[in-house]
C-alpha cells in the first residue's frame, strides 16, 4: 500500500476520504466531526491514553480510540453509536471521579476542555462517594503556577518537554492512581518554550502565574496582535479586558510560529504595567524634571531641534530602536530628513560598519524551511535564546538528522546533537577562515588559516547537503569585526552552495531598511553618532545605557549634546541622564502598526488597548513635530496612510542577501589578553521585555556578572562569588565572578543590557580583571 | 508422562551446572543447528508444528509469533524474555530459572539465529534475586563454553544475552511495558498496534516470549514438534508448568501434560489441606475469573476446557480455595492488588481499579449500600476492553467471575454486615 | 314593568342602602393597613434587599472571587477585581455593585457556590451622595457580619427548596 493513497471511509454515514494511515481523528477534524479527546495534541506525538476518544468501529468487538487508529479502505465508524458513547461517558466518569469541583476557583474555569466536555458526557451526580485525590502542588517557576489535584494524567505537558521544547523537565512518577506530574527534585521548568504548556493543560493543572485568579475567559476580548520582540513575528492574541492586557496567547501559524511562542512574547505583557510607564511628558528644567503638557513638551522638542540643527540638518542625529513600527521608521526619517539630516540608524548593537550590506538581508529562505534543512552552519548565535521559535525549527531539522553546526565564542546549552566550534570571538575568525579555505575560499587571511579536522567536517556537511544554510546570528552583529565575518560567511555560503541568512536582532530589523530608517550619503551611522557628539538627537525607544553596542561611549556623547530629544514608553535613568525632554509614547498593545519578520513578511496589526495615560502612539507624535517643524509631508490621518506611502518608497523590493564583499579588512580585534563577550540575554533584548516582572524571575534572567571558566579564573587567582573590577578602555564595574565552563579560554562573558554592566564599553572587546 | 520439557532434569543434583545440562545432551541441539545452518524456516516451522502457545497468559502461538518478524529486514533485531513473572499465584519460571537456566539460553540463542537477532535480553523479576544470581552464572558458563558470544562455534553467527532486573512493577511483565523498561523508561504499556515484532525494544523488531515458552524450544527441537504436540490435548500441545497453591497440602510446581485432569493434579498436590471441601479455583492467575469447585473437578487442564469453563488457563497459576474462605475477603485482595499495580497510564484502569478497590473494601467492612454490585458490574464493563493493555481486563475479569458464582457473598455481606463464612 | 321597578328602587334608596351596607360590614371587620413605618409587613425568608456578603464561622470571608455573579448579572452592576492573597487563597481585590443599576433579581444569590453574596431583607436605605449607592465589599461584609444570624436562618429555610 503505497502511502499516499486514497481510501473512503464512513463515518456516521459521513463519506470521508483521506489518505490511507492517516489517523482517524485527523480525518474526522478536518470533516468537522467532533470527538471528544484530551490526551490528542496534532503536534504531539500519540499517547492514547486519555481514552476519551473511543469510537465504534464496525467489525471490532471493542471500541478503539480515534487517536491511534489508522483509516483504511470501507472502514465504517460510529462516533456516536451507543457502544461509542458508552465508552466515552465511562472515561468520563472516571477521569471525574478524583478530579477536584473547584471549578469557581480554577483559572480554567470557563475555558477547560474537561469542563466543556463534561457537559456533553458527564453525569450529573457522581456515584463515587469516597474522598479524592489530593495532590501537593509545586513550585516549578515564576511563570507557571500548578494544581495537580486537577491533573488528568494526559502527559500532553511531559509530551511536550521531551519533543518541543527538547528537555525532559516534567515527568511522571509513582504509579495508578499515585501517578503524578513533577519536575526532577527542586528543579524548576526553564525552556524558553515552557509557556506553552499552559496552552496545552486541558484542565487547569497548570496555568499562568502571571495571570493568576485575575480574570475569567468570559471578560476577555481576543485582539490579533504580532509578537514585539525577535524577528519570527509570532503571530499572537492579546486577551483584553477593560482596556488592559491581561494575557498573551499564541494564535496559529503554520507558516511562522505554529501553536506556539516563546515565553518571551507571552509574558513580556507585564512590562506594560510596570511602576516606570511614562504617562505624561517630561521636560527637564534647571535641572529637574518636570510633568507638563503635551503642547508646551512637544513645542519644546521643535525648539530644541530647531537650535540644535542652527544652518546645518548634519548637526542632528536620530538612533531609533529596531522594534519600532515599520511606520514610526518611516515617520522618523522623513522627519530627520526634513529637517536636512541623514544621520538615521536602528542598528545600535552592530560596530562595524565597514562591509557593504545588502538592501534587503533576511533569513535567506522561509521560517518553514528551516524544518526541511539538512545542514546548518549558525554564526555568532545563539538562536535558541534569540530567536526561539526558529530555534525550535532548526531542532526539527536536527532531529530528522540535519547535521547543525555552530561557531560561537560560548558554548551553548542546546536540544539536539550539533557541532559546536567554540572559540574566543578572535579565535572566530580564524575558525571561519579556515572553513573558507576548506571550501576553497582564497584571499586575505583566508590563505593564512589553518584548516584542520573539525573545519574540514564542517565544509563537508554544508558542501554535500541537499539544503544547506549559513546563519549570521546577534553575536556575530555585534562582532567588532562583522565586516570580516559577514565576508567570511558569504564566501562559505557560496562555496558550498548554501543559502546564507540573517537572523534579524528584533522585531522590525528588516522593517528598518524598508523604511530607509539608514543613513544615507555621508550620513553617519549609530557608531559614529554614538562617538562623535552631534548638536542634536532625536531617540526613539532607546534607553542608551541598555540598548547601545558601547553603552558607556553612547552616554557620553548623548551627554555632550546640545539638545536630546526622547520618545520612550518608560521612564529610565539612563534616559533620564542625557536627554532633555522626554515624550511618552504607546507601547506595545498600544498602536498599530507593521513589522517585517525575518522571512520578509509584512505582517500589519492593529492596537488592541488605548495608550496609557496621555502617551500617544509614536506616529502620532512624530507627525505633529513635522507640523509643528513646518515640514510638508506630515498630514497622515492613520497608520493604514503611512503604510501606503512607506510602501510606496519601498516599491517592490524583494528580499535579497547579496551584496559585494571580500575579506579584505583588518582584522580590529586583536584578542590578546582577555576578551569580553557582551551577548544580550533573552530577557535583556529591549525596555518592554526588562520590565516583565516575572520574565525578569526565571533562570535565564541571568544578573551582571563577569563569568570565566575555571582555567581562567585559577591564572587569575579568581574563586567563584569573588567581587572583581572589570576594566574596559576607560570604564569600569565592579561585578561578582562565576565560574562558567561554556566560556573559552581567554574570555569572560561579561552580558550586556543589564544594570551593572551599563557602565561597561563595547559588547566584545579587551578587558581586564582586577580582584576588588 | 510429567516432566518432559522444562522438568526433565529435577531428578538430577544440581541441575543449574552446565556440566549437568551437557551430560544429558545439553546445547546438542543449538550446536547440531549451528553446524548444519538449519534453515530459520524450518525452526519456525517446527515449533508452529508442536502447537506451543505463550506460556505467559495470553497462550498466543509462540511459531505464529515468530514468522512475524521479518526476519530480512535490515537492522538489529532482539529476542527478549519475560522472566517478570508477577501474576499473584504464578511462581513456575522462577524454578525455570532456578533449576533449567541453560534450557532457558540455548532456547533463546535458537529464537535469535531463528529469527535472525544477533542480542538477547531476559528481563527478571525485581524479587527474584537469587534466580537473577542463577541466571547469571549460567550466562558466565555459557559465554566461557562458547555458546554465548561472536561467531558461535565457527558458524559466523553472533549472539549476546544479557540479564536485566526489574524493580518489582506488576506492569512490567507487560511486553511492551517490559520493553520501555530495558529501555530505561516509565514501565508503561505501549499502545498496539505496532506490536513488537514490527516496532520493539529501541523501536526495533523484536520478539518478546515467555521463560517457560523459550526454554520449551530446545526439547521441541531435539524430539521434533509432533512430539512435543503429540503431550497434549487437540489446540494445546506440550507439557505445561502449573504452580498450584491455596488450601492443599503440598503447593508448588509440577509439569503435566495439557489435557490433564484437574482432579490428577489436584491429587499430585497432595490434596485439600486437612480434608477441607473445595469451593472454588482461580485457574490461571489471579486475572482468571473464579470457577467453583464442584465445576473445576470435572475440567481438564487445558485452554479449550478452561476457556469453555469461562475462565483462562493463563499462566498455570492454580489458586485453590476451600469453603473456609471468604469471596469478599479474596476479592478485596486481588482488587487492591490491581489497585497498586495499575501503570496510572490510561482513564479506566487508572481510576477504575481504585474505584473498585474502594467498593469491595467498603462491602468487605460493612459498609456496602444495595446498589454496590450494580455499579461493580457497570463499572468493571467499562474498564475491560477500553485500556491500552490487558491490565484493565485482569482487574476487572476477577470482579466479574466473583460476581456470577458467588453473588450471594456478597449479598449477605452488604444485608448483614458481616460475613457468611466465618 | 322595568321602568317602574327601577323607579321603586330609586325611590326607597334601595342601592344607597346596599351599599351602606357593604360599608358597614367591612367598619368592623379586622383591618388590611400596615401603619408604615410604625408597623411592618411581614417579609418572606426569600425577600430580596440591599446586598451582602457572608463569612464563614470562622471570620474568613466566603467570596472565592469565581466571578459568575458578574457574569449572570442581567444589569451589569457588578465588578470585581481578584488576585492572590498573600496565603495563595483566590480572593477579590475589589467587589462594587452599583445600586443604581441593580434590579435586585436575585441572580447573583443564585449563582453564588459559597453562598457569599445575599440579599438581605433590609429595603429601608437612602444615599445622600451619588458614590453611596457603590456597595463595596467593605459595606458588604459589614452588611454581612450585621445581618449573618438572620440571613443564615433565611438560608437554612431554603435550603430544602433549591
Amino acid at each position: 500500500m503505497s502511502d499516499d493513497q486514497m481510501v473512503t471511509i464512513q463515518v456516521d454515514g459521513r463519506e470521508l476520504k483521506a489518505k490511507a494511515g492517516t489517523l482517524l481523528i485527523e480525518v474526522t477534524d478536518a470533516a468537522g466531526i467532533n470527538i471528544p479527546r484530551f490526551c490528542y495534541h496534532k503536534k504531539l506525538s500519540i499517547a492514547a491514553n486519555c481514552r476519551m476518544c473511543l469510537v465504534e468501529v464496525a467489525k471490532v468487538p471493542k471500541p478503539l480510540p480515534a487517536c491511534a487508529t489508522p483509516v483504511n479502505e470501507g472502514m465504517q465508524v460510529y462516533t456516536r453509536s451507543p457502544l461509542a458513547l458508552a465508552a466515552q461517558k465511562g472515561t468520563m466518569e472516571f477521569l471525574l471521579i478524583n478530579h477536584p469541583l473547584d471549578c469557581p476557583i480554577c483559572d480554567q474555569g470557563g475555558e477547560c476542555e474537561l469542563q466543556d466536555i463534561a457537559l456533553g458526557y458527564g453525569n450529573d451526580a457522581s456515584r463515587f462517594v469516597e474522598g479524592k485525590r489530593v495532590v501537593p502542588d509545586r513550585d516549578i517557576g515564576p511563570l507557571i503556577a500548578t494544581d495537580f489535584t486537577r491533573c488528568i494524567h494526559c502527559t500532553r505537558c511531559v509530551r511536550f518537554g521531551a519533543e518541543i521544547a527538547g528537555i525532559r523537565e516534567l515527568g511522571a512518577t509513582g504509579r495508578g492512581e499515585h501517578m503524578e506530574i513533577g519536575t526532577y527534585i527542586e528543579k524548576s521548568v526553564d525552556s524558553e518554550l515552557s509557556g506553552n504548556i499552559i496552552d496545552i493543560c486541558p484542565v487547569g493543572s497548570l496555568t499562568s502565574k502571571p495571570f493568576l485568579y485575575s480574570a475569567r475567559a468570559w471578560e476577555l476580548v481576543q485582539r490579533k496582535s504580532i509578537a514585539p520582540h525577535d524577528s519570527v513575528g509570532s503571530s499572537l492574541n492579546l486577551h483584553v479586558r477593560r482596556n488592559q492586557v491581561m494575557r498573551v496567547h499564541p494564535r496559529d501559524n503554520e507558516a511562522v510560529n505554529e501553536c506556539w511562542i516563546s515565553d518571551r512574547d507571552r509574558f513580556s505583557y507585564e512590562g506594560l504595567y510596570s511602576a516606570d510607564r511614562l504617562t505624561r511628558p517630561l521636560v527637564k528644567k534647571s535641572g529637574n524634571w518636570v510633568e507638563t503638557d503635551w503642547q508646551e513638551a512637544l513645542e519644546a522638542v521643535a525648539q530644541g531641534l530647531k537650535r540644535a540643527r542652527g544652518t546645518s540638518g548634519n548637526r542632528l542625529g536620530a538612533l531609533l530602536s529596531p522594534g519600532a513600527t515599520l511606520e514610526e521608521f518611516y515617520l522618523a526619517q522623513k522627519l530627520m530628513r526634513g529637517l536636512g539630516s541623514e544621520n538615521i540608524d536602528f542598528r545600535l548593537r552592530q560596530s562595524d560598519f565597514r562591509a557593504e550590506e545588502p538592501a534587503y538581508p533576511w533569513l535567506g529562505q522561509t521560517i518553514a524551511q528551516l524544518d526541511e534543512l539538512n545542514a546548518a552552519l549558525l554564526i555568532g548565535s545563539n538562536i535558541r535564546k534569540e530567536q526561539p521559535i526558529l530555534g525550535h525549527r532548526l531542532r526539527k531539522a536536527a532531529l530528522t538528522g540535519a547535521q547543525i553546526s555552530f561557531i560561537n565564542p560560548l558554548e551553548l546549552e542546546l536540544n539536539y546533537h550539533a557541532t559546536q566550534l567554540v572559540n574566543s570571538p578572535a579565535g572566530m575568525i580564524s575558525d571561519l577562515a579556515a572553513v573558507a579555505k576548506a571550501l576553497g575560499g582564497y584571499g586575505g587571511l583566508i590563505d593564512s588559516a589553518e584548516v584542520s579536522d573539525v573545519h574540514h567536517r564542517l565544509a563537508e556537511q554544508l558542501r554535500t547537503a541537499e539544503r544547506a544554510t549559513v546563519l549570521l546570528g546577534n553575536i556575530a552583529v555585534a562582532h567588532p569585526d562583522y565586516a570580516l565575518i559577514q565576508g567570511l560567511a558569504r564566501i562559505i555560503a557560496g562555496n558550498s552552495g548554501s543559502l546564507l541568512g540573517y537572523l534579524p536582532e528584533a522585531a522590525n530589523s528588516v522593517g528598518g531598511r524598508l523604511a530607509g530608517a539608514l543613513p544615507g550619503n555621508d550620513g553617519s551611522n549609530a557608531q559614529e553618532m554614538l562617538s562623535n557628539p552631534h548638536k542634536g538627537y532625536l531617540l526613539m525607544g532607546v534607553e542608551p545605557g541598555f540598548d547601545c553596542w558601547n553603552p558607556a561611549r553612547a552616554m557620553e556623547t548623548l551627554g555632550q549634546a546640545e539638545f536630546v530629544a526622547a520618545l520612550s514608553a518608560f521612564r529610565s535613568q539612563s534616559l533620564e541622564q542625557v536627554a532633555d525632554v522626554i515624550l511618552p509614547i504607546a507601547a506595545f498593545a498600544e498602536t498599530s502598526g507593521t513589522y517585517v519578520n525575518a522571512q520578509g513578511e509584512w505582517q500589519s496589526f492593529s492596537g488592541a488597548v488605548a495608550p496609557a495615560g496621555e502617551s500617544r502612539p509614536a506616529w502620532k507624535v512624530l507627525r505633529v513635530l513635522g507640523n509643528l517643524l513646518d515640514l510638508p509631508g506630515f498630514d497622515q490621518v492613520s497608520s493604514e496612510e503611512i503604510l501606503a506611502e512607506a510602501r510606496q518608497v519601498a516599491g517592490d523590493r524583494k528580499p535579497d542577501n547579496s551584496a559585494d564583499g571580500g575579506v579584505a579588512y583588518e582584522r580590529l580585534l586583536a584578542g590578546v589578553g582577555l576578551t569580553r563577550i557582551g551577548d544580550v540575554p533573552i530577557y535583556a533584548l529591549d525596555p518592554l521585555v526588562r520590565r516583565a516582572a516575572s520574565l525578569q524571575k526565571t533562570r535565564d534572567a541571568i544578573e551582571a556578572s563577569s563569568r570565566i571558566n575555571a582555567r581562567e579564573a585559577a591564572m587569575a587567582g579568581l574563586a567563584d562569588g569573588d567581587k572583581v573590577v572589570v576594566k574596559q578602555d576607560k570604564n569600569s564595574a565592579k561585578l561578582r565572578v562565576v565560574i562558567d565552563p561554556t566560556v573559552p579560554d581567554g574570555c569572560v562573558r561579561i552580558p550586556a543590557g543589564l544594570v551593572g554592566t551599563d557602565t561597561l564599553g563595547g559588547q566584545i572587546g579587551d578587558v581586564t580583571l582586577e580582584k576588588a | 508422562m510429567a516432566n518432559e520439557v522444562c522438568f526433565r532434569n529435577m531428578d538430577q543434583d544440581r541441575p543449574w551446572l552446565l556440566e549437568q545440562y551437557r551430560s544429558r545432551g545439553g546445547y546438542e541441539v543449538l550446536t547440531r543447528i549451528l553446524r548444519e545452518k538449519t534453515p530459520p524456516e524450518s525452526i519456525i516451522n517446527e515449533v508452529k508444528a508442536s502447537g506451543l502457545r505463550g506460556r505467559g497468559g495470553a497462550g498466543f502461538p509462540t511459531g505464529l509469533k515468530w514468522s512475524f518478524i521479518a526476519r530480512n529486514a535490515p537492522g538489529q533485531k532482539y529476542v527478549v524474555c519475560n522472566s517478570d513473572e508477577g501474576e499473584p499465584g504464578t511462581f513456575k519460571d522462577r524454578d525455570v530459572l532456578r533449576y533449567n537456566p541453560h534450557q532457558l539460553i540455548e532456547g533463546m540463542v535458537i529464537a535469535g539465529y531463528a529469527i535472525g537477532a544477533t542480542r538477547g535480553y531476559n528481563y527478571i523479576r525485581g524479587e527474584f534475586w537469587e534466580p537473577y544470581e542463577r541466571f547469571e552464572a549460567a550466562l558466565e558458563e555459557a559465554r566461557a563454553a562458547g555458546f554465548l558470544g561472536r561467531d558461535l562455534m565457527g558458524s559466523g553467527f553472533d549472539f549476546e544475552l544479557h540479564s536485566h532486573l526489574g524493580a518489582g512493577a506488576y506492569i512490567c511483565g507487560e511486553e511492551t511495558a517490559l520493553l520501555e523498561s530495558i529501555e530505561g523508561k516509565k514501565g508503561q504499556p505501549r499502545y498496539k498496534p505496532p506490536f513488537p515484532a514490527h516496532f520493539g525494544l529501541y523501536g526495533q523488531p523484536t520478539i518478546i516470549n515467555n521463560t517457560e515458552s523459550l526454554a520449551s524450544i530446545p526439547v521441541i527441537m531435539e524430539k521434533g514438534g509432533q512430539w512435543f504436540k503429540e503431550l497434549g490435548v487437540e489446540n494445546s500441545g506440550g507439557s505445561k508448568l502449573f504452580s498450584i497453591s491455596g488450601n492443599i497440602k503440598n503447593p508448588g510446581v509440577f509439569e503435566i501434560p495439557l489435557g490433564t485432569p484437574f482432579a490428577e493434579l489436584l491429587e499430585m498436590a497432595g490434596g485439600m489441606k486437612n480434608g477441607s471441601k473445595i469451593k472454588a479455583v482461580i485457574p490461571g492467575g489471579s486475572s482468571a475469573p473464579i470457577i467453583p469447585g464442584e465445576q473445576m473437578m470435572q475440567l481438564t487442564m487445558d485452554y479449550d476446557a478452561i476457556a469453555k469453563a469461562g475462565s483462562m488457563l493463563g499462566s498455570g497459576a492454580v489458586i485453590v480455595l476451600d469453603d473456609r474462605n471468604c469471596m469478599v475477603k479474596v476479592l478485596e485482595r486481588m482488587s487492591y492488588f490491581y489497585y497498586e499495580e495499575s501503570c496510572g497510564q490510561c482513564t479506566p484502569c487508572r481510576e477504575g481499579t481504585g474505584w473498585l478497590y474502594r467498593v469491595v473494601h467498603r462491602i468487605e467492612t460493612g459498609h456496602g449500600r444495595p446498589e454496590d454490585l450494580a455499579l461493580l458490574d457497570d463499572m468493571t464493563t467499562k474498564i475491560a476492553g477500553r485500556t491500552i493493555c490487558a491490565l484493565g481486563d485482569a482487574a476487572a475479569m476477577p470482579v466479574q467471575g466473583m460476581l456470577k458464582h458467588f453473588r450471594e457473598e456478597f449479598e449477605y455481606h452488604i444485608t448483614h454486615k458481616r460475613c457468611l463464612v466465618s | 314593568m322595568n321602568v317602574l321597578r327601577d323607579y321603586i328602587k330609586s325611590l326607597f334608596l334601595l342601592e344607597l342602602m346596599r351599599g351602606l351596607a357593604l360599608t358597614g360590614r367591612y367598619l368592623f371587620k379586622k383591618k388590611f393597613t400596615v401603619q408604615y413605618p410604625e408597623e411592618k409587613a411581614p417579609i418572606s425568608p426569600r425577600f430580596r434587599g440591599l446586598h451582602a456578603q457572608r463569612r464563614y464561622a470562622s471570620g474568613e470571608e466566603r467570596c472565592i472571587a469565581c466571578k459568575l455573579c458578574e457574569a449572570t448579572c442581567p444589569a451589569l452592576a457588578i465588578t470585581i477585581e481578584a488576585e492572590p492573597r498573600a496565603d495563595g487563597s483566590r480572593r477579590t481585590t475589589r467587589y462594587d455593585i452599583d445600586l443604581f443599576k441593580c434590579i435586585f433579581c436575585g441572580y447573583c444569590q443564585e449563582s453564588c457556590p459559597v453562598d457569599a453574596i445575599v440579599e438581605t431583607r433590609l429595603y429601608e436605605y437612602h444615599f445622600e451622595n451619588r458614590e453611596d449607592a457603590i456597595m463595596t465589599k467593605e459595606k458588604l461584609l459589614a452588611m454581612g457580619d450585621k445581618f449573618e444570624q438572620q440571613l443564615a436562618a433565611d438560608i437554612a429555610a431554603q435550603s430544602q427548596y433549591r
